[in-house]
């Protein structure tokens, strides 16, 4: 006689299809929602309180939002933002430029690869230091080039006019590379007899370009533009360290506003700095729901 | 007309030569077809003459024109690759117009002559499809239909049929010929597969190691090789080849075979000296009745029992081993004796150096 399985055993046979996913998906899940989803929910709390991080909070309602509209900062950062988002958009032709600039054979190719790779690889900070000498009066080399064309010096930095272009510049470097990357693997699974039959065909130069290459690097272009989309949103470290969001809250975007008003010695709003970064999740999760969309279809069309 | 000239083409990538000085000339209307083994130099070849690849020296022309340095777009040729390299993101139709498209044709030309390509290709139903969405045969298809639609003066094939299975790649064998037939085009066709070589070739030139070991007709180069290199590449199964000792007398070289036996082989006045030499005789070629004009005893050492034929691999008094192509009745079995009468006029013979000294034609 067969002795009968236990019941719980007899359970979990039964369920097996229906339970194992879900077992798989329990480390990633509790991860995502501890470190992800509970300080999201957190913060949308947060953000409701007037609250210096170790007293009683209290409630203020949409409070800390109304202040926000009256607060010159908040639009500066706003309009910074945006600049943010545009311009570091240039990384992405730039780095498909640089690609197939180095998508050659020649002699020590994977030297000049590494070498325009470089800056993606070394910390922002470092880039961020790099930049503000590269900028600054006296013995910097942009601030002596500008001297040698203008006849006067032009102080990046601390100009309100030109400080946030500074930054994104010294930004665009990194990025740039990071595309470069993206679009050099993508030219390397276009088959070549695919530009051979082109060029039979009669298409060159920028016709080839547009009509054969880019096509079918879409996929790369598709993530380039995620990243730097989400890249220039998130960008916090090289304004932190080049001018801290001066001169006179001129380069103030809001991840740094947030800090700012929330962990730094200008004081402990952490109400005030949580409705910040409501509001730039909220920016981040329009674009992201664009991408997730996009791709959600695509998957279903291949 | 589009004939093909090739005037002391070389190719080089460095200190290598892949192309060694050649001279061939391809006739208007001639279906091509270039064989060799891989690495001898036939795709490079063909690529020169697409305009795809550099000609270091040499002159090329096309249909009395010299071509050596024009882009590849304006030579009047258009190509078939082995990938096929359709472009993934267009559809048949732009896939096939596309040429015309660069070359700046207005579109109601661009869609007749996508039409007039696609209808004698029958991929009207496949027009709106992407290439992802077709089979093999298909896209080879499509591949031809890109190069038809530009209606050129030269096709270029670059092994267009080894990513296909055998059974479709039969059948495009008899398209391509057929379409050969209907455009009266000139063709050159690269492949390594001497099936296709013979079945398609009004021409074969075959290439080993960066030059032309032979060019001739189908019949010509099977009846008569000029060296050992085409003899061996051409027929399936191989030639079998035999060291042996020549000794001639008169009008005729006397060769000592295995065994003891001698054959005789008319010299027709050729200047032939004593000494060893390479006998080569084709698989079909050996009997195995005890007729032709001289015998050699053989022990099989296997059996291939292939219904429409039988193929032998036996073993020579000297320890020689050679194929015998026998009818598909045969019964022998591994370890038999046979008795294989051989034919002075199916057997070749090459000097020390390889060159043909006697080719016995069956075809005179």
């Amino acid at each position: 006689m067969i002795p009968a399985p236990a019941p719980s055993l007899a359970l979990w046979k039964k369920h097996k299809g229906t339970l194992t996913p879900w077992l798989f998906l329990l480390p990633g899940l509790l991860m995502f929602a501890i470190y992800v989803l509970i300080p999201i929910v957190q913060s949308i709390w947060i953000s409701f309180h007037e609250w210096d991080g170790l007293g009683d909070k209290a409630w203020i309602g949409l409070g800390n939002y109304i202040e926000l509209l009256d607060d010159d900062t908040f639009y500066t950062s706003l309009k910074n933002n945006f600049l943010w988002l545009v311009l570091y958009l240039l990384a992405i032709p730039g780095g498909l430029a640089v690609a197939l600039f180095l998508n050659q054979n020649v002699m020590g190719i994977r030297l000049y690869k590494s070498l325009f790779f470089f800056p993606f690889v070394i910390s922002q900070v470092v880039v961020g230091l790099m930049f503000t000498w590269f900028y600054a009066p006296d013995f910097g080399l942009f601030s002596a080039l500008i001297e040698k064309l203008t006849g006067q010096q032009i102080a990046i930095l601390a100009d309100e006019r030109f400080v946030t272009y500074g930054i994104i510049v010294a930004g665009l470097w990194p990025q740039t590379a990071y595309c470069m990357i993206l679009y050099l693997t993508g030219l390397n699974n276009i088959n070549p007899e695919q530009v051979e039959a082109a060029r039979m065909d009669g298409a060159k130069g920028l016709k080839l370009l547009w009509h054969v290459i880019l096509p079918q690097l879409a996929p790369a272009s598709f993530i380039a533009l995620v990243v730097t989309v989400i890249g220039s949103l998130r960008s916090f470290d090289l304004v932190s360290i080049m001018t801290a969001g001066g001169p006179y809250g001129s380069s103030q975007i809001l991840s740094y506003f947030m800090y700012e008003q929330a962990l730094s010695e200008y004081g402990y709003r952490m109400g005030y700095g949580a409705a910040i970064a409501v509001v730039l999740f909220l920016i981040m999760m329009v674009f992201i729901t664009l991408f997730i969309v996009r791709m959600l279809s695509q998957e279903r069309n291949s | 007309m589009a004939d093909v000239t090739l005037r002391g083409i070389r190719k080089q990538y460095g200190n290598v030569t892949v192309v060694k000085d050649l001279d061939l000339e391809v006739k208007d209307g001639e279906f091509c077809v270039f064989v060799g083994p891989s690495g001898c130099g036939k795709s490079t070849l063909l690529r020169m003459i697409a305009g795809l690849e550099e000609i270091t020296a040499g002159a090329l022309s096309i249909g009395g024109q010299d071509m050596t340095r024009v882009g590849p777009s304006e030579r009047g040729v258009a190509m078939v690759f082995q990938s096929y390299a359709l472009y993934p993101h267009m559809s048949v139709a732009e896939n096939i117009g596309f040429g015309l498209k660069m070359t700046g044709h207005p579109k109601a030309e661009v869609a007749a002559r996508t039409d007039k390509a696609a209808k004698m290709l029958q991929l009207e139903p496949l027009l709106k499809r992407k290439p992802g969405q077709l089979s093999g045969g298909q896209r080879q298809r499509v591949a031809i239909g890109r190069a038809i639609v530009r209606d050129p003066e030269v096709f270029l094939f670059d092994e267009p049929l080894s990513n296909l299975d055998a059974a479709l790649r039969v059948q495009m064998r008899a398209e391509l010929s057929g379409l050969h037939q209907e455009l009266k085009a000139t063709m050159i066709y690269v492949t390594h597969d001497q099936v296709e070589a013979m079945t398609m070739a009004d021409k074969i030139v075959v290439l080993s190691s960066g030059h032309i070991e032979q060019v001739g007709s189908p019949l010509e180069l099977y009846h008569r090789p000029a060296n050992l290199f085409v003899a061996g590449f051409i027929g399936s199964p191989k030639m079998n080849f035999l060291k042996v000792d020549v000794r001639v007398e008169g009008e005729a070289a006397l060769v000592t075979l295995p065994g003891g036996s001698r054959l005789s082989l008319p010299t027709e006045g050729k200047p032939i000296s004593d000494g060893e030499m390479t006998l080569g005789i084709r698989p079909e070629h050996t009997d195995l009745i005890t007729g032709g004009d001289a015998q050699v005893q053989a022990s099989v050492k296997l059996a291939e029992h292939l219904g429409s034929e039988t193929i032998f691999f036996v073993t020579l008094a000297d320890g020689s081993e050679i194929t015998v192509k026998a009818d598909g009745l045969a019964t022998q079995k591994a370890g038999d004796v046979l008795a294989l009468g051989l034919s002075a006029k199916a057997c070749h013979l090459f000097d020390t150096d390889g060159r043909a000294v006697i080719n016995g034609d069956l075809t005179r």
